[in-house]
């Protein structure tokens, strides 16, 4: 409380006399003042003892207070002639001084010297400085003790300290009279501006604590205890604290107090709200105060800059500065405007403003369009200038708004523009790019904390600051000081610490680089080509154009190949995706870059980065399909047919309607990749011995498609999907040169086998039809036809047809066999026949089958009356059968046709194959049938079980094909077989035995059948083999079948219908035994066929 | 030392008002710019008279600044010398005020031979 009023004596004394008696301010003003140093220094005197603070403060209040007296030495040569007087009064007390130091001084001058080694003061002022303190006879004590050292050190402060307030007095003191008459301001005068460090604080100055306080209530709570401060002023409570500070952002959550003790921080404190002084304070050292005080000075703020708004309609967007006004508080910026032109119809209205705030949707960023202002609101517009429009209010200028912005709403740190919208600026009324990267560095520098732009191992140079021109490598890198090793100039394996700021990357030209993040150009890879200052242009690999970006966005590219990225994670001619619709297929890996042939035929390059996935091949069975309606996959080899060049390849990835083609024809650029839809490619060469491709060429056939009604789809030869079964299978050569050797089976295509010998070093290849498999399980020599038609289904044909004979013989009925047969083929062989054949054949056949199994009686009939009638009735009529028998023989025609056919439909053989082995596999049964009446058409006809099955087959199916086949093959089927041959089953035969066993066979089986067959032979044998099948298949199938059955002779007529009708049935079907497989195909292959 | 002008009192400003808050940039006391047209600034009123209607008082005081001190006892107080506070009148202060002195003020500084000691914090870049 004294000390207060002391302190405003003194300042009313000093007023008076700055009013009244300039002259003789300066004594009677340093006098006052040397009285408080003096008592200062008594009391220090007491706390001598006290262990004080640490050695580097001492020392560095030491130097100062040197350099202070070096300075105010200065000045004082500069002043006027008052200030001799005062120098004068300095001289007068100086000599005095000198003297008593050197006396107290001598013994330990070496000493002193050597601690001030550094300082380069005189000897004299050193004395100077200790001279009052140093009692004589203390000296040894000085010297023998630390403490007595330390105390000298602090007197020297203290005594410098005072001389400098001193000086300071004096020097304020002339101000005064130089401006006398003045009321005294004190601003800083030009001679009274102290350097920083000679204001470092010392141990004399109040202590300064911490104290917590709520966020953000720090302004609040120092105002608060300054109006208590004021408010205490005068009364006994008063507040001894001293100052109060708040740093707002830097620190947020605490306030620190300034004050001599403890207790007088505490009084003050209580009762403050928001403030916690209870919860504990925290002493500032001494060393740490002068960093509460730091400043920072702010990024200025240059035309050019850029800044992005708080908020408002443009929150976040970038904006450039074009002007600082008002002394920097508000700036001229422009921005890409955000106008909604349709927004608000009426004129003013005051809610608008309201609304809009509130109004979801903000307009997007788009230049300013005079025509759009016009046409929506004319009256709102008006052109001051060319380029110049004010529209609702705000000014619009080259397209940009332009507009007058309080600093405080702009975010002027931190901005880090993206180069995407810095560009938006970029193209400005000049038209040409005029990317100002002065600006936008300045923008960028303040936020270097975004990542870190130095990693270990970069070369670094210093190009600012004290240790400017250093070039080292950076070692470690700490928040934002960098450790680096120098590597050149004299400093040479030096560490040093340097913080970001001021330093940069170094390159050199011809260095291999690579854009690091911040940068649009991320992860171009290129050459340095030139370097100014921190800007360092390449030549990027990738579009050989150049670059120019800023040396901290860039790193040295590693050379080692090993480490790119696109060579370690994706192969050549790998599928990868770039976006959600395009996908591409690489066709060139470079270190860093990839080229790409995307799926429209477009070739780029790209970063590896920028591919969005990869894509892993494809199972292998990914199936598309080709201009013919074929699958094709992958590795089939294809050709353009449509649209193309004719290339043709093999395919590496199929992607949705897309086929990428490996051509080695077609070298060049792509690598020999090159794309086309599948729809327009046709399959030249499947792969695997998969049937390959072209159903019947529909073009040949034009009385099919064009028969109306027409029955019969082209005969449908199931396919069996994947790899072909009999590769890898042991088989032996049964006719031909080789006849008799074993070999195994390498590859095969869908008639012919490449057989690896085992007796010869040989690969020969042969027909397929000339090999003969042998069965696992009993050794039994089976043809290819038997070997590929799946087995089981026979055995429960065998094992059932027995009885069946008997049921059959129980329906008894002429109709019954001739049911049967139909039915017999169309469940076995005959069930592919049908389905396969034709799918009114199908359907005709299962109706039969139908009505076999059904109709061991009854159901025959029903069955055929009801739906098939009229195919039925041809089937019924099989007895009646003469025309049915035609169909029939047809039939054989038709599968010769068939086979005939074979050469075109790759899949036919299979199927017909198939037609023959059911029969085969029912070759089982064969025996059984054959006995019944075939067998001895068959003996002719072929080998033993096979050639009956197929007969029998032929004859079921005959029937069966008889009906739709009557349609369409026959023109076909005629020309090559001779159907005719069909009539004539015996004969038929005998020709046929080239023909693969189980066609001819077929035929005649059918010829003979139909004819003779009726009577017992349907009857015995159909209903064996067939009610077993039906049992199976067809039961479930029968349902559906039959009602869409009925269809048949429409299907007949129909294709599609056929699908349509069969197709459940052939499920039904292969359900039975047929194989899944079988009743799969044929509809795959319907669609070819189509 | 003494503050500069005695007849100065410190007046509480309520919390609403710390919007109109404004720091003067020559001696970065924080007083409300009503404050300052009326009474002119308590360390610079003659030099710089913000009393006179012109918008010197708009030009040389900022509304951004950063940090608080109220400072009561300018002459004892470090903080004040460290931040040349220290004769000036016992207030407010910023420890930084953002902006620059017009010329015109410059002027008036330089005509009383006065430097001017900015206050944005780049007078740390002369250590």
């Amino acid at each position: 409380m004294s000390n207060i009023r002391d302190a405003n004596l003194h300042s009313d004394e000093e007023d008076d006399d700055d009013f009244g008696e300039e002259e003789e301010d300066p004594r009677p003003e340093k006098r006052q003042k040397r009285a408080p140093s003096d008592d200062e220094d008594d009391e220090e005197d007491d706390e001598e003892d006290a262990p004080k603070s640490s050695g580097r403060g001492k020392s560095r209040n030491k130097s100062n207070g040197a350099n202070e007296d070096d300075e105010i030495e200065d000045l004082e040569d500069e002043d006027d002639d008052e200030d001799e007087d005062d120098d004068d009064d300095d001289d007068d007390e100086g000599p005095r001084r000198r003297r008593g130091q050197r006396r107290a001084h001598n013994p330990f001058l070496d000493t002193m010297a050597e601690v001030d080694e550094d300082d380069e003061v005189d000897d004299e002022d050193d004395e100077e400085m200790e001279a009052d303190f140093i009692a004589p006879g203390d000296d040894d004590d000085a010297l023998r003790h630390r403490a007595g050292d330390d105390r000298l050190h602090r007197q020297l402060d203290r005594q410098n300290q005072a001389d400098f307030a001193e000086d300071l007095e004096k020097v304020a003191a002339e101000m005064r009279d130089r401006h006398g008459g003045r009321r005294g301001h004190r601003l800083g005068d030009a001679s009274t501006v102290t350097p920083k460090r000679l204001l470092l604080p010392s141990v004399n100055d109040p202590s300064i604590w911490g104290v917590k306080c709520k966020p953000g209530k720090e302004k609040e709570a120092v105002f608060t205890i300054m109006k208590k401060v004021q408010d205490m002023k005068g009364t006994r409570n008063a507040l001894n604290i001293i100052s109060v500070l708040e740093r707002g952002q830097s620190m947020q959550g605490f306030i620190y107090v300034e004050a001599r003790r403890q207790a007088d921080v505490l009084n003050a404190l209580t009762n403050i709200p928001n403030v916690y002084a209870r919860s504990g304070m925290i002493l500032v050292p001494v060393d740490e105060m002068p960093d509460l005080l730091r400043v920072q000075k702010k990024a200025e703020i240059m035309p050019g800059t850029f800044v992005r708004f708080k908020r408002g309609k443009y929150q976040g967007d970038l904006a450039q500065v074009v002007d600082v006004e008002q002394s920097g508080q508000i700036l001229n910026i422009r921005a890409v405007p955000r106008i909604d032109y349709g927004a608000r119809d009426d004129g003013t209205d005051p809610t608008g403003k309201r609304k809009r705030a509130v109004g979801a949707v903000r307009p997007p960023q788009r230049l300013f369009s005079e025509a759009e202002a016009r046409k929506y609101h004319e009256r709102d517009l008006t052109s001051t200038r060319r380029g110049i429009f004010t529209f609702q209010g705000e000014t619009y200028e080259g397209g940009y708004l332009v507009k007058d912005v309080r600093v405080t709403a702009l975010q002027l740190e931190n901005v880090n523009p993206k180069l995407e919208e810095v560009t938006k600026f970029a193209s400005t009324g000049d038209g040409n790019e005029s990317l100002d990267l002065q600006a936008l560095s300045q923008s960028l520098k303040a936020s270097t904390d975004k990542y870190a732009p130095y990693q270990p191992g970069d070369m670094v140079e210093v190009y600012s600051g004290e240790q400017a021109g250093m070039v080292g490598k950076v070692t470690r890198v700490r928040a934002d000081i960098v450790s680096m090793n120098v590597q050149e100039g004299p400093l040479k394996g030096k560490d040093i610490d340097v913080p970001f700021k001021g330093l940069r990357k170094r390159f050199k030209e011809g260095d291999h680089v690579k854009v690091m993040g911040g940068s649009r150009y991320r992860d171009e890879v290129g050459m340095v080509v030139k370097i100014v200052d921190d800007r360092v242009t390449f030549l990027s690999d990738l579009s050989m154009g150049e670059i120019t970006v800023f040396s901290r966005d860039l790193r040295e590219a590693s050379d080692s190949g090993g480490m790119g990225t696109a060579a370690g994670k994706y192969d050549l001619w790998d599928l990868i995706q770039l976006n959600a619709t395009t996908v591409a297929c690489i066709i060139k890996i470079d270190r860093e870059s990839l080229k790409v042939l995307d799926q429209e035929g477009a070739t780029r390059t790209i970063l590896p980065s920028q591919v969005a996935a990869k894509i892993p091949p494809r199972r292998k069975d990914a199936v598309a399909t080709d201009r013919n309606g074929s699958d094709i996959r992958v590795e089939d080899t294809v050709k353009e047919i449509a649209g193309g060049e004719n290339r043709s390849g093999v395919i590496h990835h199929l992607y949705r309607g897309f086929a990428f083609i490996h051509s080695k024809e077609l070298q060049g650029e792509t690598g020999g990749i090159f794309v086309a839809r599948t729809n327009n490619l046709a399959t030249m060469i499947a792969k695997g011995g998969r049937v390959a491709s072209s159903g019947p060429d529909l073009s040949k056939m034009p009385e099919m498609s064009k028969k109306p009604g027409g029955n019969m789809a082209p005969p449908i030869i199931p396919r069996q999907g994947g790899r072909d079964r009999i590769i890898g299978q042991t088989v032996h050569v049964r006719q031909g040169p080789y006849k008799g050797l074993l070999g195994i089976v390498k590859d095969a295509t869908d008639t012919t086998a490449r057989i690896e010998l085992h007796s010869k070093n040989k690969t020969i290849t042969i027909e397929k039809m000339k090999l003969g498999f042998k069965e696992g399980a009993t050794g039994r020599i089976l043809s290819y036809a038997e070997f590929v038609q799946p087995k089981k289904g026979f055995g429960d044909r065998s094992g059932s047809s027995t009885s069946y004979g008997s049921g059959n013989s129980s329906a008894g009925g002429s109709s019954w066999s001739g049911g049967r047969t139909p039915a017999g083929s169309s469940a076995w062989a005959g069930s592919r026949t049908p389905a396969g054949a034709h799918g009114g054949g199908g359907g005709g056949a299962r109706t039969p089958a139908w009505a076999g199994g059904a109709g061991d009686g009854g159901r025959t009939p029903a069955w055929a009356s009801g739906s098939k009638t009229p195919a039925y009735g041809a089937n019924d009529g099989s007895r009646t059968s003469d025309p049915y028998r035609d169909g029939s023989r047809t039939s054989n025609p038709y599968r010769d046709g068939s086979r005939t056919s074979d050469p075109y439909r790759g899949d036919n053989d299979g199927s017909r194959t198939s037609y023959g082995q059911p029969v085969g596999a029912s070759g089982g049964r064969t025996p059984a049938w054959n006995p019944g009446n075939r067998t001895p058409h068959y003996g002719s006809g072929e080998p033993g079980p096979r050639d009956s099955g197929t007969a029998w087959d032929s004859g079921s199916k005959t029937p069966a094909r008889s009906l739709s086949s009557v349609n369409d093959q026959w023109n076909d089927s005629y020309g090559n077989n001779s159907s005719t041959t069909a009539r004539t089953p015996a004969g038929y035969n005998a020709t046929s035995p080239e023909f693969s066993g189980g066609y001819t066979a077929a035929t005649p089986g059918a010829s003979g059948l139909s004819a003779p067959t009726p009577g017992g032979l349907s009857a015995p044998t159909p209903p064996v083999s067939a009610p077993t099948p039906r049992a199976n298949a067809w039961d479930a199938p029968t349902p559906g079948g039959p009602t869409t059955a009925a269809t048949p002779g429409a299907s007949g007529g129909d294709n599609r219908r056929y699908y349509d009708a069969p197709t459940p049935q052939a499920g039904g079907y292969s359900s039975a035994k047929t194989p899944g497989a079988w009743g799969n195909d044929d509809e795959d292959d319907a669609p070819g066929y189509n | 030392m003494s503050s500069a002008n005695p007849d100065y009192k410190w007046r509480p400003v309520p919390t609403n008002h710390f919007r109109y808050l404004r720091a003067c940039m020559v001696c970065a006391v924080v007083l409300t710019l009503d404050e300052f047209t009326r009474k002119g600034c308590p360390n610079c009123h003659p030099v710089l008279d913000y009393t006179t209607g012109s918008d010197l008082a708009q030009m040389c005081t900022s509304p951004i600044y950063e940090g608080c001190i109220s400072i009561d006892k300018p002459t004892e107080s470090w903080i004040a010398k460290w931040l040349r506070l220290d004769k000036y009148v016992p207030g407010v202060y910023a420890t930084k005020v953002v902006g620059d002195l017009p010329e015109d003020a410059m002027d008036y500084l330089n005509a009383e031979n006065i430097e001017y000691i900015p206050r944005d914090g780049s007078e740390n870049n002369l250590e």
